[in-house]
């Protein structure tokens, strides 16, 4: 039983690492903080296992909003795992016509055993529809490796992309997540003595909750 | 600029440090019930050559060996050194001892293997490289005193084995390692912690237990055996070819079979198993 809560973290962790939900789909308006608790539960044999993490985003003006996070999960393991970025309204949505917004931003890690340090950009694209408190998402997203020369024996890849679709409860004081992302799905994952379920044999597939207050 | 400083400082004085080594080792129970009742008919061995052994690894910890063959037989014939796979305990392997036991004809060979900290009977807990290590020296302290010499050691890794063995026989062996055996090893922590996130993650982000097949195989100088499925699960084979390649020592042989997976002996037979194996040992 130990075994398997062990294993089970370590596999909730490894693909913690490898990809985060998505903060903010629609941004905030000017001056509007959010501060946010996500549970990420990625699909490790038959079960789904708990990722947490927390993030803080501000809307800078009306189509801009900065955000940073931690994941507490792979700090609980030793690397620290912070994130920072901006997501930005890039197409307004029109009545059907869904609103577009993308984001950039990073993801560092660094270990508080030996201090490694890797540092993987990210971007992406939201699809969005908002009525009301309800907002509905589609998202690409892809990090980018820069030192994927470093992985044993040449097996790095540069882009490690994700996609998700999601749903948004916003109020003006409240927020609740609700997203299924597709993880990593050009490159097979693998844990030993484990199965990470995928789409077509590739990648790992989770789902991620999260619940902010607006202030 | 300086909230961020501070966020990250406040990150590493949180982060507790928690290794996850402990978690890939599979130790539990064991029964020790080893018998003839539960071994095939061509695997029978006489039982009054069934010795299980309690030795003392580190200052604390009892790990526990079974010995198959008679004590004479170490300080003249050649024995078998057998690392198990990620199992509870060695009784998984009980009939692996058998087929070991019955190479050539019965009792032809000695034949030893054991549990690693927490597997099975035996007491603490493995956590990585230096407890592994320990559990290792303890039967060639063992294997030492009653007379085993370099040249007529074999050491057999399986899975999980293959952790301990690579350093071994990279030098870590108070018996200096001349023939060994990698069985569906693994490569690298890294490679671990890479195939799990896709990313150019070292294992120093969860573990400290930084194994690397690679180096232990170049730093190897005696002859290898690497078996392996094109199918495994467990322990990829472009990552495990890429460590076992990397051996620069005075033999290597590779045997790779189409199609069979992590349980490579039940996948290709024991005929074929054994025959490659003793090939090996008698080259």
């Amino acid at each position: 039983m130990l075994r398997k809560t062990l294993l089970g973290a370590l596999g909730a962790l490894i693909i913690a690492t490898g990809c985060t939900p998505t903060k903010v789909v629609v941004p905030l308006k000017e001056g509007q903080w959010q501060i946010g608790v996500t549970q990420g539960r990625p699909q490790i044999n038959e079960g789904y296992l708990p990722v947490i993490g927390a993030y803080a985003a501000k809307g800078v003006s009306a189509a801009k909003t900065n955000y940073g996070g931690i994941q507490f999960s792979s700090l609980l393991l030793g690397a620290v795992q912070l994130e920072g970025g901006q997501i930005r309204s890039w197409i307004p949505q029109q009545g059907i016509k869904p609103g577009v917004s993308w984001s950039f931003g990073g993801q560092a890690f660094m270990s508080t055993r030996d201090y490694a340090f890797r540092f993987y950009p990210e971007t992406g694209i939201n699809a969005y529809w908002q009525k009301g408190p309800h907002i509905v998402n589609a998202s690409a997203n892809t990090w980018v490796d820069p030192t994927w020369f470093l992985a044993d024996f040449g097996r790095g890849q540069i882009l490690a992309p994700s996609f998700s679709a999601g749903y948004r409860l916003r109020y003006k004081w409240f927020e609740a997540q609700l997203e299924y992302k597709i993880l990593n799905p050009t490159r097979d994952i693998h844990i030993p003595q484990a199965y990470v379920p995928g789409t077509s044999g590739l990648g790992g597939r989770g789902f991620f909750y999260g619940m902010a207050i607006n202030f | 600029m300086k909230k961020f400083l501070f966020i990250a400082l406040a990150a590493i004085t949180l982060s507790s440090c928690a290794d996850v080594s402990g978690a890939l080792f599979a130790g539990g129970d064991g029964t020790y019930d080893f018998k003839n009742t539960y071994l095939d008919p061509e695997f029978q061995v006489d039982e009054s050559k069934i010795h299980l052994l309690d030795l003392e690894s580190g200052t604390q910890d009892t790990i526990y060996a079974l010995y198959v063959g008679d004590f004479a037989q170490i300080a003249t014939d050649t024995i078998i050194v057998f690392l198990h796979g990620n199992t509870p305990s060695m009784d998984s392997y009980w009939q692996t001892a058998g087929l070991f036991a019955n190479l050539v004809n019965k009792h032809h060979y000695g034949f030893i293997m054991y549990d690693y900290r927490g597997f099975g009977w035996s007491t603490g807990r493995s956590t990585g490289a230096e407890s592994m290590a320990a559990d290792y020296d303890a039967v060639l302290s063992f294997l030492q005193s009653q007379g085993l010499t370099s040249e007529r050691m074999v050491v057999v890794a399986n899975s999980l084995g293959s952790l301990p063995a690579g350093p071994a026989a990279a030098g870590g062996s108070r018996i200096p390692v001349q023939k060994l055996v990698m069985e569906v090893p693994q490569s690298t922590a890294n490679v671990i912690m890479q195939n799990a996130t896709g990313l150019s993650l070292p294992a120093s982000m969860i573990t400290s237990y930084k194994f690397d097949l690679g180096q232990n195989m170049e730093d190897y100088t005696g002859e290898l055996l690497w078996m392996h499925g094109t199918e495994d699960a467990v322990a990829p084979i472009e990552t495990a070819e890429a460590a076992m390649q990397k051996h620069q020592g005075t033999y290597y042989q590779e045997a790779v079979y189409d199609g069979a997976g992590h349980g490579l002996r039940w996948d290709i037979g024991d005929e074929e198993w054994s025959k490659v194996v003793l090939d090996f040992i008698r080259h």
